[in-house]
């Protein structure tokens, strides 16, 4: 097996690196050819994994690959820690990987128009892009399958760098490297919490392996250290918070979430593929296999509960006043993450997983579906430009629709049983902050249903687009597009039907993901429920159905029924709107705080430290002493035999003073 | 003493390499002016098969044999594969250089052979005086190939030098060795150590034939302030003899320390350790400070040469099995570094023109991007940043040092790695950041083009996995 | 004091100064032939420790075979003293120096502090039918045979490296080269002796 874990994971590099270093020789057909079946193989053999543990042929497996070196008794490895949890995420990635592969081919056809004639980024663009992604799922395959925080690290900060490079990926564009300056920017704040986590588990465990780790947790479970002065912090707290904090920023929570709707700037493919599916959702995925770490500290559970109830709520409303067709998506993938921090803090991390699964289908088909909207639009994203486009494009029509129900939890769809067991779980929680939490995700739920359906109508039904010029070249996208939409759509209407019972109340987990039973709000709700259909009836009798379909309405209403009414709101409203439309003015308060505050600070240091200290004595100083020594020593060595052998008899009588007299 | 073949089984490896070069020798006698890769071909054969001669008779066992003169144990074999790999790699590289300057013969190769022959006696010595008729064999044979080229007085002089300075050197370790002699009534490194356990020897006279013993060590290394020669050697010899000069003898050098320091006086270590400190600080320093200095690419590789001898010896000087581990993986992978580097200077040298200034380096990723990433990793390696193996081997020399509570001494050793990363990075600059001057397309064959790469990768994925030559070392330091 | 005692500071006051006027002498003959002197000193002093075999060898291969090659090509050359010895004076004082500072250091530890008789004391005389060269000859062939075998090779590299750096085939008129099939071949007559008529030179 272990073969074919490392075939997984070394397919799509292998793609990666045929693509990116030789793209420009073997041209684009060979550079698409080689990455998507590299990352097909990867989806085959994930595949295969996953019934094998359906069907309970394959063990766990957990072993090293590979020592890479041994310092000071903390072993760094690369190995593979493959079990329920990881099967499942091996699967969402490499198909959703999969599916972007196909769906990039006809994406970035014509990718040199984006590129002005003269700029050397440009040749080879396609090709670079598909050693990207590529790269791209290599990482976040070492990052899954880890067994090490070493190796999750690792993961952490390739999958960061891709999607740096992504977000960049039209580098002549300048809001494009902004975007990407602050994806960058935001992640070391997440990043340095992350690293520090990292680093008091080695220092504390004396390990970075998991399995060593979950092992000894109970034992330092009430362990106090100082941090700080006198003040004595619980130690499983502290390595939860700072390593949730990691999560915050790859995650995109509040208020780290800044750097997520700026992403947009990239190729949607991978704002489906990196900013939608996977690699935003490496924080849950993170917090849910520290489980054991996790559930031994309440302050830790609080902590991820309500910076995730925050999230859901307060991004979601920012997501009904966007008028950018990928920002919209964009705010409601923050929701959606929000929503499944929110599970994890309630304990629930089966339903958090799930959730992270269904919406990984149904967002990046949420994604490619707006961008095949944006090829028919010619990239243009405003969705006030849009309207009526439901006859031109009918697949994307029809996928969208199914993507949006699935998203607002239309019952019976994929969406529907995540989100509607996370609601019941924080129901059904008693730690502090779910009802704080209840309140945000049955409010998010409205909201959810009014920004989707707002887009959907507004894209797809009223009339068409202003622009004639645009309207006469709307037609369907290609196969290209359009096959990986329908192959997305189907897990996001049936995946959850099927998988719900045994991955929410199932043996599935089990293992995997440890829950105290104090905590077990899962298991509470699992007594009422048995089966899917019983769920979808459960549902009925909740809130969270009817504030769907009242959203769907409301969004008809406002906005194709009467949309003078969004007209009168949006002006009776004004500072709510602009504030919303503001982002919470997050963004101006970070460019005032930091940037301009760092920048100010920066500048003090570079007049102060930099010119006089470094410049002034350091580096001039330095390169001065070090020009006269050089000098000094070149003189000695002039090329004369004597003055070579007098300096070896000076050496030996340097020495012979020194030790023997 | 009864003499019995089975005696001549461990010295396989010596013999069969004595006689290639003897094969060799006459072989070429033979050959037409034309037919001269003969000679090559066949000094290559020898040098891979004395790769299977040394694998078959290692026993892994240390065996002592002609009455104490000679060791066999595994440090000896993985020093010996080497030196015959890293000889290969200068071999290959040496035959379009010195067919381009019509000095392609076989003498080359056959004193080659007779150099690799010293160093394996090197590495394989147990007593004084067989460490000696080693050192003096290579040395020999160095100073011939320095002064190969008959019609470069830059490099008759360079020879002169290196044979005047050499003697002098070989004059005060012998005097040394007769010092350790006269106080222990030995030359046998085992007799020696023995002698030296019980107490009553005179510690004065011991450590005053040290001195001279460390001397004539550290004049084979090229520490300051016995490295004089160096810069003049590396610069005036042709190209392919300074990358022969450059790459394998400092793993014989670093087998001689052993051996001499290690195996026969371990324990005045508390002695040469202070010693070698000095000696240390001061490679680093000015190997470090003059090599920013040089605009002659041999001269600056020659001075850089000096700082990582400084490193070879913090690992030596630290005693313990983890630094001479250390030193050990330090100096292996030194000497592919400086194969790999010396390798790109012949790689853009051509008929009539010696890439030796920085300035030819000017704009090589435009010229060929492939080589310029060698060199990129070559130098990175070089200076010591990771994933390149380089760093691992400062790494591991560093840990070691500090292990023996010598922190001071780690620091240094730090402080001077970064202002030499100055000039390693220098050429990177030059490489990627600035136009050519020179637009002479590379012309190289391809096994040179083909060794080169593995080369330079071999920087990248020594760095990526350390530890398998880590933990070969550490087996053969034991 | 005894006799032996008085022969060796004999031979030790000749063979250093002997060894002295070998770098200062300006006529390079003359070193070379007070570097015989020494030899011949060193020799005596051998004798004197019973060390009769290596005594001859260094009477026999060293002034009988190398010293008188040494003069020859002393000789043949034309060597400009007047250069080589330029830095002497300029360099007297510090070579004194540096040498005064060795010469304390090794005395201070080779002195017979360290290596006196009651540290190391006489070995007992060898028995009348001892034969040096015989004992001498069986360690060479045995115990040290490795180092023996070592030593040749490296005579072996020697004359290849000075074979390979001096035999140059050069091409061209003015270049002399001996040909031993065309000398075999020479005639009685005008191939012997050729009469040439030469301006007179001053």
């Amino acid at each position: 097996m272990e073969t074919i874990y490392l075939l997984i994971v070394l397919a799509p590099l292998l793609g990666a690196i045929v693509a990116g270093l030789f793209g420009g020789r073997i041209g684009r057909g060979a550079s698409h050819w080689v990455t998507s079946s590299g990352v097909g193989l990867s989806a085959l053999l994930s595949l295969y994994v996953l019934f094998g543990f359906v069907t309970g042929g394959l063990e766990v497996f957990n072993g090293a690959v590979y020592t890479w070196m041994v310092s000071d008794g903390l072993r760094m490895e690369i190995g593979f820690l493959v079990d329920q949890l990881t099967a499942v995420m091996l699967v969402v990635v490499t198909f959703v990987s999969f599916c972007v592969h196909i769906y990039t081919i006809g994406y970035m056809a014509h990718d040199e128009e984006n590129w002005p004639g003269e700029s050397l980024a440009g040749s080879n663009s396609y090709q670079r892009f598909f050693a990207y992604i590529s790269l791209f799922t290599f990482s976040m395959l070492m990052l899954v399958m880890s067994n090490n925080f070493m190796q999750l690290f690792f993961g952490w900060e390739a999958v960061g760098l891709v999607s740096y490079l992504l977000i960049g990926f039209w580098s002549v564009r300048e809001t494009a490297i902004f975007a990407n300056l602050k994806a960058f920017l935001v992640n070391r704040v997440g990043d340095f919490g992350f690293i520090l986590g990292i680093g008091a588990v080695a220092m504390y465990f004396g390990s970075i392996d998991y399995a060593e780790v979950f092992a000894r947790a109970p034992e330092l479970a009430n362990t106090q250290i100082n941090v700080w002065g006198d003040e004595s912090w619980s130690l499983m707290t502290l390595i939860c918070v700072l390593l949730f904090i990691g999560a915050m920023g790859k995650s995109a929570q509040v208020p780290l979430h800044v750097w997520l709707p700026d992403s947009m700037e990239g190729p949607t493919p991978i704002s489906a593929l990196i900013h939608a599916a996977t690699m935003v959702t490496a924080g849950v995925f993170m917090v849910a296999r520290m489980s054991p770490l996790y559930e031994l500290s309440e302050t830790a559970l609080t902590f991820v509960l309500v910076i995730g109830a925050t999230t859901a709520l307060f991004t979601g409303l920012i997501g009904i006043v966007q008028n950018d067709i990928k920002r919209v998506v964009a705010y409601s993938t923050l929701s959606q993450l929000g929503y499944m921090m929110v599970a994890l803090g309630v304990s629930a991390y089966a339903a958090g997983i799930f959730h992270l699964m269904t919406h990984a289908f149904f967002k990046a088909l949420l994604f490619l579906a707006a961008g095949s909207v944006i090829i028919g639009m010619h990239h243009d994203q405003d969705i006030r430009n849009m309207g009526g486009i439901k006859k031109y494009m009918p697949v994307t029509y029809w996928t969208s629709l199914l993507g949006s129900l699935a998203l607002i939890g239309f019952p019976g769809f994929s969406g529907f049983f995540s989100k509607d067991a996370i609601i019941e779980a924080v129901h059904f929680s008693t730690i502090a902050g779910s009802g704080y939490a209840y309140f945000a995700v049955l409010a998010g739920v409205f909201i959810t249903a009014l920004y989707s359906f707002r887009m959907f109508f507004l894209v797809f039904h009223g009339t068409g687009p202003r622009d004639e010029h645009a309207k006469a070249h709307l037609h369907e996208s290609p196969k290209v597009v359009t096959v990986p939409l329908v192959l997305l759509a189907i897990p996001s209407v049936l995946i959850g039907f099927f998988t719900m019972e045994g991955m929410l109340f199932g043996e599935w987990f089990r293992d995997v993901l440890f829950v105290l039973p104090q905590h077990d709000t899962l298991a509470r709700l699992g007594e009422g429920v048995h089966g899917p259909v019983s769920m979808v009836a459960h549902g009925f009798a909740g809130f969270a159905l009817y504030f769907a379909a009242a959203g769907v309405f409301a969004a008809w209403y406002i906005y194709m029924k009467r949309p003078e009414i969004a007209e009168r709101i949006k002006s009776r409203f004004g500072i709510v709107h602009r504030i919303l439309d503001k982002k919470y003015f997050f963004d101006e308060l970070y460019q005032a705080l930091f940037a301009g505050g760092s920048r100010g600070i920066g500048k003090l240091l570079w007049s102060l430290g930099d010119r006089i200290l470094i410049d002034g004595l350091i580096i001039n100083g330095s390169a001065k002493a070090v020009g006269v020594v050089a000098g000094w020593a070149r003189n000695i060595q002039t090329g004369m035999l004597y003055h070579y052998a007098i300096a070896m008899i000076l050496g030996l009588l340097l020495l012979l003073t020194w030790f023997v007299i | 003493m009864q003499f019995e073949m089975s005696s001549l089984m461990p010295v396989l490896p010596e013999i069969f390499i004595l006689s290639a070069a003897c094969v060799v020798l006459v072989v070429d006698l033979f050959l037409k002016e034309e037919r001269r890769v003969v000679s090559y071909g066949m000094a290559q054969i020898s040098l891979l098969l004395a790769v299977l001669v040394t694998l078959f008779t290692a026993t892994g066992e240390r065996q002592i044999l002609f009455d104490g003169s000679v060791v066999r144990d595994a440090m000896s074999d993985v020093l010996k594969i080497a030196v015959y790999l890293i000889s290969a790699g200068a071999f290959l590289y040496a035959k379009d250089y010195l067919r381009d300057r019509d000095i392609f013969k076989g003498e080359f190769y056959v004193l080659g052979l007779f150099a690799v022959l010293g160093m394996m006696v090197m590495i394989s010595a147990n007593s004084f005086l067989t460490i000696y008729l080693g050192l003096e064999l290579l040395a020999l044979s160095l100073y011939a190939l320095v002064a190969f080229n008959r019609d470069s007085v830059q490099g008759s002089e360079a020879a002169m030098k290196y044979f005047v300075l050499g003697a002098l050197a070989s004059g005060m370790l012998l005097y040394g060795i007769s010092m350790v002699y006269g106080a222990t009534g030995s030359i046998e490194f085992g007799a020696v150590s023995q002698a030296l356990a019980n107490s009553g020897v005179d510690k004065r006279v011991l450590v005053f034939g040290l001195v001279f013993v460390v001397i004539g060590m550290a004049f084979k290394f090229g520490a300051v302030p016995f490295h004089m020669w160096v810069p003049d050697v590396y610069h005036g010899a042709p190209t392919a003899v300074t990358l022969f000069i450059g790459s394998t003898p400092k793993i014989a050098a670093f087998a001689l320390a052993m051996r001499m320091l290690v195996d026969g006086l371990g324990v005045l270590h508390a002695d040469w350790q202070g010693m070698l400190v000095i000696l240390a600080v001061l490679s680093m320093g000015v190997g470090n400070l003059v090599a920013i200095a040089q605009a002659n690419i041999k001269r600056m590789l020659a001075y850089s040469t000096i700082s990582h001898v400084g490193f070879i010896l913090l690992g030596i000087l630290a005693g313990t099995g983890k630094g001479y581990t250390a030193a050990m993986f330090y100096s292996i992978v030194y000497a592919a570094m400086a194969l790999g580097g010396f390798g790109i200077v012949m790689l853009l040298s051509r008929k009539g023109f010696e890439a030796e200034r920085l300035d030819d380096y000017k704009g090589l990723n435009e010229r060929s991007p492939w080589f310029a990433g060698m060199m990129l990793l070559l130098m990175f390696s070089m200076a010591g940043v990771p994933p390149t193996v380089g760093f691992f081997a400062k790494m591991f020399v560093l840990e070691a040092v500090v292990s023996v509570d010598m922190t001071w001494l780690a620091l240094v050793g730090v402080f001077f790695s970064i202002i030499g990363a100055f000039y390693y990075l220098r050429i990177v600059k030059l490489m990627y950041f600035d136009k050519p001057v020179d637009e002479t397309p590379l012309s190289a064959g391809l096994d040179t083009q083909v060794v080169l790469s593995v080369n330079g990768l071999a920087m990248l994925v020594l760095g990526l996995f350390p530890a398998g030559l880590l933990s070969i070392c550490a087996a053969a330091v034991g | 004091m005894t006799f032996e005692l008085i022969v060796f500071y004999l031979f030790s006051a000749i063979l250093v100064a002997s060894a002295t006027m070998v770098i200062t002498r300006r006529n390079p003959v003359h070193s070379a032939l007070f570097l015989v002197l020494a030899f011949f000193s060193c020799a005596a002093i051998w004798m004197l420790a019973e060390a009769e075999f290596l005594a001859i060898v260094l009477v026999l291969v060293y002034v009988g075979a190398v010293m008188v090659l040494f003069l020859f090509v002393v000789m043949m050359l034309d060597i400009d003293v007047a250069t080589m010895k330029a830095g002497f004076i300029r360099y007297l004082p510090v070579g004194l120096l540096v040498t005064l500072a060795m010469l304390i250091e090794i005395f201070l530890v080779v002195g017979a502090d360290n290596f006196g008789l009651d540290k190391f004391p006489s070995p007992a005389p060898a028995a009348a039918d001892y034969n040096n060269t015989e004992s001498l000859g069986n360690v060479l062939y045995t115990a040290y045979m490795y180092q023996f075998e070592l030593a040749a090779v490296i005579l072996l590299v020697a004359i290849i490296a000075a074979i390979g750096l001096t035999l140059r085939k050069r091409s061209g008129t003015e270049v002399r080269q001996q040909d031993p099939s065309r000398q075999v071949k020479v005639k009685k007559g005008p191939d012997r002796v050729r009469l040439v008529k030469m301006e007179a030179q001053d």
